[in-house]
């Protein structure tokens, strides 16, 4: 238990490092700062519960089998996860059903959550931040934008599978997803300050905490 | 870079991955040129990782991790135990008569097996120049069964090496070969054994391989490294001055 207590010190990156050297403890503790955001988003892909399971499983294997092959110049460790997650989870939706007809994820559903911070208080004070930043954004773009983004998110669909099960011109489509995108960077670039500030205020609790 | 041929309206898409092939395939093969639409890739590709964060947020069933660190053990490299295992229950049900016979056996082949070793440890005093050379390597752990050679082709222009002992490593980590020269290390293969503990691989290197003093081997992460940063398992002097 004291172990364990010690692993929570240990930012994203030290965690990667030691367990690239089998130490289990870290992957844990990987797992408990990030099992909710990679279960939550290979759920909303495949829309089933064992499946996600499944997935959140097999990225967090990953993770230990391939630790070696993380890059921190590329990508932040959860953004290494999601990436995994987003990928096997699509690649398990192409392989159930090759229709284009149905899709899970509705924006409207997304935009207000309501499960309670029953968890590690620091991993949700990060992540409930990034929620929450992603989420005013998406609240500004028209509903017909978002509709086109969950389905290239969220389904893995090319812009002609959109235009497609939506039944609207490639042309119209396109449009719809390059304004969505453009206006999610541009609202996302305003808040890096705000994301700075919630760094630095995790450093600060580090601290705290160590004391 | 003309302005027309940038790709900057097919990125958002990119990033998201909701382009078909041929047109990824175009953007790929433009960003590796163009830092501007790099740039741009590298925004939008921020602002689609951030999507992952509007997922409704779900938990899931509080076993997961249980059965996550089950995986992890039935994955962790098994010290041979499990192969010895069998054996000797294949042994256990032998008649006497026939352990003994096997006993004898393998005592004639163990000796057989260490004539050998003699003669090929003697192949590189024996070799005279212009012939190949098969040069023994020591493990740097004297507690440690690792074994190996080198063998170098007569001009010197191709190597190849082959080790046992070396136990199978994590799927993040591998074998690395460095030749050594003036104290610079040179990597020359990059390598994985079998579950024998068994591996060859093709020696690679700038110039001959006449001009390296010595070898060694260390364990590096997958794909290996610009110099060495693990341990040291395997080497050994190539020529004698």
């Amino acid at each position: 238990m004291k172990l364990h207590t010690d692993y929570t010190k240990y930012d994203d990156e030290e965690l990667i490092g030691l367990i690239t050297q089998l130490r289990e403890e870290a992957l844990a503790q990987l797992y408990d700062r990030y099992s909710r955001l990679v279960f939550s988003l290979a759920f909303a892909i495949v829309d089933d519960r064992a499946t996600a399971e499944e997935i959140t499983l097999d990225v967090f294997m990953r993770v230990w089998q391939k630790a070696g092959s993380y890059r921190s110049e590329q990508a932040k460790v959860s953004t290494w996860l999601t990436h995994i997650a987003r990928h096997h989870a699509i690649d398990v939706l192409r392989r159930r059903a090759a229709r284009v007809d149905q899709y899970a994820v509705n924006w409207e559903d997304v935009l207000p959550t309501h499960e309670s911070p029953e968890h590690d208080p620091q991993e949700f004070a990060e992540l409930s931040q990034q929620r929450e930043q992603i989420q005013a954004a998406l609240a500004q773009l028209p509903a017909d934008q978002r509709q086109a983004l969950a389905l290239a998110y969220f389904n893995g669909y090319t812009q002609r599978q959109i235009a497609e099960v939506l039944k609207q011109p490639l042309g119209t489509i396109k449009t719809r997803l390059r304004l969505a995108m453009q206006k999610l960077r541009d609202f996302l670039r305003d808040e890096r300050d705000a994301e700075k500030k919630s760094v630095e205020a995790r450093s600060a609790y580090n601290i705290k905490e160590e004391e | 870079m003309s302005e027309e041929t940038h790709v900057l309206d097919l990125l958002p898409a990119y990033t998201l991955g909701s382009l078909d092939s041929e047109e990824a395939s175009r953007v790929e093969e433009h960003l590796s040129s163009c830092l501007i639409c790099r740039n741009e890739s590298n925004a939008f590709q921020t602002a689609a990782d951030q999507l992952s964060f509007a997922a409704p947020v779900a938990t899931p069933s509080p076993d997961l991790k249980d059965r996550l660190m089950e995986r992890v053990q039935a994955s962790r490299p098994q010290p041979r135990a499990p192969i010895q295992n069998p054996s000797r229950s294949w042994l256990d049900r032998l008649l006497p008569a026939w352990s003994l016979a096997s006993l004898f056996f393998i005592f004639v082949l163990a000796g057989f097996n260490l004539f050998l070793w003699q003669r090929l440890n003697q192949l590189e005093v024996v070799t005279s120049p212009g012939r190949m050379r098969a040069v023994p390597l020591s493990a740097s752990d004297p507690t440690s069964r690792a074994t190996g050679f080198v063998l170098i082709s007569a001009d010197g222009d191709s190597g190849a090496l082959i080790v046992d002992g070396l136990p199978p490593l994590n799927e993040s980590q591998q074998y690395q070969l460095w030749l050594i020269r003036d104290g610079q290390r040179t990597s020359g293969a990059v390598f994985s054994t079998d579950e024998k503990s068994y591996g060859g691989t093709r020696i690679r290197a700038p110039g001959s391989l006449l001009q390296y003093s010595s070898v060694g081997i260390t364990i590096e992460p997958k794909g290996g490294s610009a110099q060495p940063t693990g341990p040291r398992v395997l080497g050994g002097p190539l020529f004698n001055p």
